[in-house]
Formats: C-alpha cells, sequence, structure tokens
C-alpha cells in the first residue's frame, strides 16, 4: 500500500480510457456531448441508449409512454428520478435515476481522520444518523483493538434504539401519507420530536447527533435524561397506538396494501434486500442476532417476521419492531451501569494497517463498513453499503403490472432514504 | 475468515460458496472496490453470510489495474447490479456480462472515475502553486493539468473553457 499520491487527474486520458474499457468489453463507446448540460431531466434522454437494460426500459411499443416521477416529486422521500414506463394506467417498467444528492461522502471519509469521519457520515441517511456512526465507529474500534467502557456500550444501545423506534414511526406515518392519508403523519410526528428533543439534549444537535466517538461515546447521559425518557416511555405506547389504530385495522388502508408488491424471501435475497423489509418476506436475518455486536447478546429479543411480503406486512413489520425497540428500551435502562464513557483514545488516531467490517442493523436494514487503514491519520478506503440503496433494486421488480398510484406506496413501504441512497 | 482470488475466477468461485450445500453462503452483503494505488492494483472485495452456519467470509478478488476487467455476478444475486454500478461509477472497473453497466450517480456524461486514488480533489489544488482559486463547479471542464503546472491561477479566473 502506498501513501497518497497526488497525481492531476488527466480528464482526457480518463475519457480514452473509458472507451477503450467499454470497447474491449463488448459495450458501445460512451457518447462524449460537447458540452456538458447536468442530468437529463427530461425522461428519454437525448443520447443512445448504451446498455441492453437501458434500451429495454427507452425503447417503446405501441401504446406505451415514458413519464418521469421526481426528481422534486414529494413522494419519492428525497430527490429521486423514476423514470416510469406505463401503458395506460398500468406501470409495465420502471428505472430509478439517482445522483441527485451525491456528495462522495467515501471519498470525503478518505481525506478525513479517524475522529471526523463521525461528523461526515450523518447526513447519509439522516433518519438514522445515530446507526451511521455507530457501523464506523465499531469498524474503527477493531482497527485499534479497543473496546468501548460498558457503559458506553449501553448509552449507544439506547440511542440506537430511540432512533429506530423515531424511524420506524415516521415510516408508518409516510406510508399512511402516500395512499392520501394525512392524519397519521401527525401523530407519528408528535412521537418523532420527542425523541429527537431527547436526543438533542445528550448530542446537542437534533438531526445529525454527531454522539459516537470512536472508543465510547461524548457525552454521559444524566439522571434527568433518564427521568424525561421513562416520561416518555410511559405515553409514547399511546401515541403509537393512535397511529396504529388509524391504520391497521383501517379498510381502506388494508385494501391499499395488502397483496400489493409482494416480495418473496427468495427474490429478497437475491436482491440484497436487507432489514425490515427482507424479515416482512420471511427470512429470519437481524444483524443484531447475525453479527452480534455492541450489548445485543446480552438484551432479550427475538428476530421478528412475517410471511407474506407484501406491502402490509412491512408495515405490520414496522410496527411490531418499533414496540421490539420500546422494549428493549426498557431492559437497557434498567440494566445500565455507571463508570466512564469514553476509552483512552489518542488525539490523532493511527490505527495498525489493517482492514476491519462492521455491520450494524439500521431501521433501514444492513448497514455496514469495511475500512482499510495503511497506519496514516485517514482511512485508506472508507466504504458504506447502505440498505436503503440495495432496498431500492426491488422497485423495477415489484412494479410492473401495478397502477401508476401504487408506485408510491410500494415505494414508501420499501422506506428507502435519499440521503443513504446516494451517499 | 477471508479469502484471496484472481479477478478472473470470481463468479466461478462466488457460484460454489453459494450453491454448495454445506457452505450456502448465499447473502451477498456487500461489494465494493478498493484501490490500492496507481502502481499497484484493484480489488474488489465481497462480504457474504450464510445462515447455515452462522458465517461472514470476505472474498477479495484481485483485478489489474491496467485492464480492470472482472466477471459479472448479477447472474448469482441481482442485486449485485446496484453495486457493480457504483464500482464502475466511481472506480472504473468493467463486469463483463452486466445488463446495465450505467453511471449511477455522476451524470452520464462525466468521463472520470472520483475515487481512484488519482483523482485530484479541489482541496489538494491548495498544495499547488496555484492555492487560492476559487474551485469551480464544473469539475469536468477542470484542467487540472494546468493546475499542477503552476499557471492555475490564471486557469481558474478564464472560467471554463
Amino acid at each position: 500500500m502506498t501513501a497518497k499520491t497526488r497525481i492531476p487527474d488527466p480528464i482526457e486520458l480518463d475519457r480514452a480510457e473509458e472507451a477503450r474499457l467499454r470497447a474491449s468489453a463488448g459495450l458501445a463507446p460512451p457518447t462524449a456531448t460537447p458540452e456538458y448540460a447536468g442530468f437529463d431531466t427530461v425522461a428519454i434522454p437525448d443520447r443512445p441508449p448504451v446498455t441492453d437494460r437501458e434500451k429495454e426500459v427507452y425503447t417503446l411499443d405501441e401504446g406505451e409512454m415514458l413519464f418521469n416521477m421526481g426528481p422534486q416529486h414529494p413522494s419519492t422521500h428525497g430527490v429521486m428520478r423514476l423514470v416510469v414506463k406505463v401503458r395506460g394506467e398500468i406501470v409495465v417498467d420502471i428505472d430509478p435515476v439517482l445522483g441527485y444528492l451525491h456528495r462522495g461522502i467515501e471519498k470525503l471519509c478518505e481525506n478525513a481522520t479517524y475522529t471526523t469521519v463521525m461528523t461526515y457520515v450523518d447526513p447519509m441517511d439522516y433518519m438514522s444518523a445515530m446507526h451511521n456512526e455507530h457501523a464506523p465507529a465499531i469498524a474503527f474500534e477493531k482497527l485499534m483493538g479497543i473496546t468501548p467502557p460498558p457503559r458506553a456500550e449501553y448509552i449507544r444501545a439506547l440511542v440506537m434504539e430511540l432512533n429506530r423506534a423515531f424511524s420506524h414511526g415516521l415510516m408508518m406515518g409516510f406510508l399512511a401519507l402516500d395512499l392520501g392519508g394525512l392524519t397519521p403523519i401527525l401523530y407519528s410526528f408528535i412521537n418523532r420530536d420527542e425523541v429527537v428533543d431527547l436526543l438533542s439534549s445528550i448530542s446537542g444537535q437534533r438531526m445529525l447527533f454527531n454522539f459516537l466517538r470512536v472508543g465510547g461515546v461524548n457525552w454521559d447521559v444524566s439522571d434527568e435524561f433518564i427521568s424525561r425518557l421513562s416520561t416518555w416511555r410511559a405515553k409514547t405506547g399511546h401515541t403509537v397506538g393512535l397511529s396504529e389504530k388509524l391504520m391497521t385495522e383501517n379498510e381502506i388502508f388494508i385494501r391499499r396494501t395488502k397483496g400489493m408488491g409482494v416480495l418473496s424471501g427468495e427474490q429478497a435475497v437475491s436482491l440484497g434486500v436487507s432489514g425490515p423489509n427482507l424479515r416482512a418476506s420471511g427470512v429470519p436475518f437481524d444483524v443484531r442476532k447475525a453479527h452480534p455486536y455492541s450489548i445485543y447478546p446480552e438484551l432479550e429479543f427475538e428476530v421478528i417476521t412475517h410471511e407474506a411480503g407484501d406491502v402490509y406486512a412491512r408495515y405490520l413489520q414496522r410496527v411490531a419492531e418499533l414496540k421490539q425497540s420500546l422494549h428493549l428500551i426498557d431492559q437497557i435502562v434498567d440494566r445500565m451501569p455507571h463508570g466512564p464513557v469514553q476509552a483512552q483514545v489518542p488525539g490523532i488516531i493511527r490505527p495498525k494497517p489493517g482492514r476491519a467490517y462492521a455491520a450494524v442493523e439500521s431501521p433501514r436494514g444492513l448497514y455496514s463498513v469495511y475500512a482499510i487503514s495503511d497506519g496514516g491519520p485517514n482511512p485508506y478506503r472508507f466504504r458504506m453499503r447502505d440498505p436503503s440503496f440495495i432496498s431500492l433494486q426491488a422497485m423495477p421488480v415489484l412494479m410492473p403490472g401495478r397502477l401508476i398510484a401504487d408506485t408510491m406506496a410500494i415505494m414508501a413501504s420499501l422506506d428507502p432514504i435519499m440521503g443513504g441512497v446516494d451517499k | 475468515m477471508e479469502l484471496s482470488i484472481d479477478g478472473a475466477r470470481n463468479a466461478e468461485l462466488l457460484a460454489r460458496l453459494r450453491d454448495d450445500e454445506e457452505l450456502a453462503f448465499t447473502y451477498l452483503a456487500d461489494a465494493a472496490a478498493v484501490d490500492y494505488g496507481v502502481d499497484a492494483h484493484f480489488e474488489v472485495v465481497y462480504h457474504l453470510y450464510s445462515t447455515r452456519h452462522p458465517a461472514w467470509l470476505r472474498v477479495r478478488a484481485r483485478v489489474d489495474r491496467a485492464d480492470p476487467h472482472l466477471p459479472s455476478v448479477t447472474h448469482l444475486w441481482n442485486g449485485a447490479m446496484f453495486h457493480e454500478r457504483e464500482m464502475y461509477d466511481m472506480m472504473g472497473i468493467v463486469f463483463n456480462g452486466n445488463r446495465d453497466l450505467r453511471r449511477i450517480y455522476m451524470s452520464p456524461d462525466y468521463r472520470s472515475f472520483p475515487q481512484r486514488k488519482d483523482f485530484l480533489l479541489p482541496d489538494d489544488a491548495a498544495d499547488s502553486p496555484a492555492a487560492g482559486v476559487n474551485p469551480l463547479e464544473r469539475p469536468e471542464t477542470w484542467d487540472l493539468a494546468r493546475f499542477a503546472a503552476g499557471e492555475g491561477a490564471q486557469a481558474g479566473r478564464e472560467g471554463p473553457a
């Protein structure tokens, strides 16, 4: 492994190289446009299709048309564009176009110190910023060969479950919103704002917490926080119940969601779908059990699954996991030990050369970090696997044959967050 | 656990890992590319999970930097598609047999591979004699050779070519 080389990037050479690579792979040559025209925002790009799949999507048969959903569509959960091919009201094919929110966080992290990486990963999946910090923290601790003190691990698990609780609560609200029900989102936001207040009281930030540190957490939690937490805990069951009452037994909701967007377990595994989406298809894969980390081996919980694999099952899965998170919070608070919250870590972290993989169960599924150290002050390679990026591949599988109005229901049930999808 | 293999054998080996009754590494958790520098090689790293044991396995496939080709594994896992598109977009690694090898994050007319180690960041330009130049917002129009040659300040003020 060599030190970072600083050679000017020869863009012209890269162009030639890409042409050569594509030619040797039997692909069509890249179409060079003389002037950079920004992203294609028309449904049919003004350039010939380069791949087989692109030809398939963008070639229209009699009676078919293409249209864009996004990039500013409010239901795409961020800036993303779905090119939808329809015949009448029926969706024939769908092609997600990404990159509108791409910030190159992996590259930024490779040029940041190990401590500052924590601030860069927060805006990835902004609905689960705590989980975003957890995986790099574990990976860097593995590289350095240190373990955080027990109290830090308990505080981490506590904030992870709080974060999961509000993320799943919001998913319930957004799913109803995308189906045209405006009320559940209001209840979801009441619950979510209370959790965000709790988390900001210990981290100082509302959404991008920057709370975890390599070897521990930034601040200890006070007794006042624990008492506020139990106040919230006492009434949150009621708040969740309100949303649930509006949706779970609602006939309109059931008719819109049951039997729709059915993803079989086999398909889900092949697509790399993870988290609640995978478990709603009957596959009992939960990283908290499969790749035990933090204090999860000590806590008592079962992997919840649902068999149907449709939108309704994915909704029920979220509700069940939200309640499970609340039970986990109770267990964690009961067992929380006293002691320090930060291990001894040098000011400038320089782990020994090596590689480490850390996976955590984020509200959207398997979120993992693969970090390589070359002994320098910043990670040589920092790779993040975001669950919503991969889950989005289920869209072209689930959509054909459904109505246009179902696009958003299926999309909301997969619960992708564009900050994570686009990195 | 870790396996190091030659890139050309990845599809064959991963198929065996997935289909073997004893091994049953059925879940592709991650696939990522690593650039070990201009005078070294690329590596495509697969992380697999097997529910049978349960166990995790890392497969590191070595890829020649001058000729970065290796077989696609999209026929084994449909979900490898976005991973491979991302690796192509960010590192310029070509997967033979992938039906949809398009850029995924960068715009279709972008022609560089930003996660390669020899890609120059705007911040690095601050170390060049052209320090203080406000980076333009359109990286694909930057004439970085001129930055490095020391006439960057002038090149920057002229705006895009």
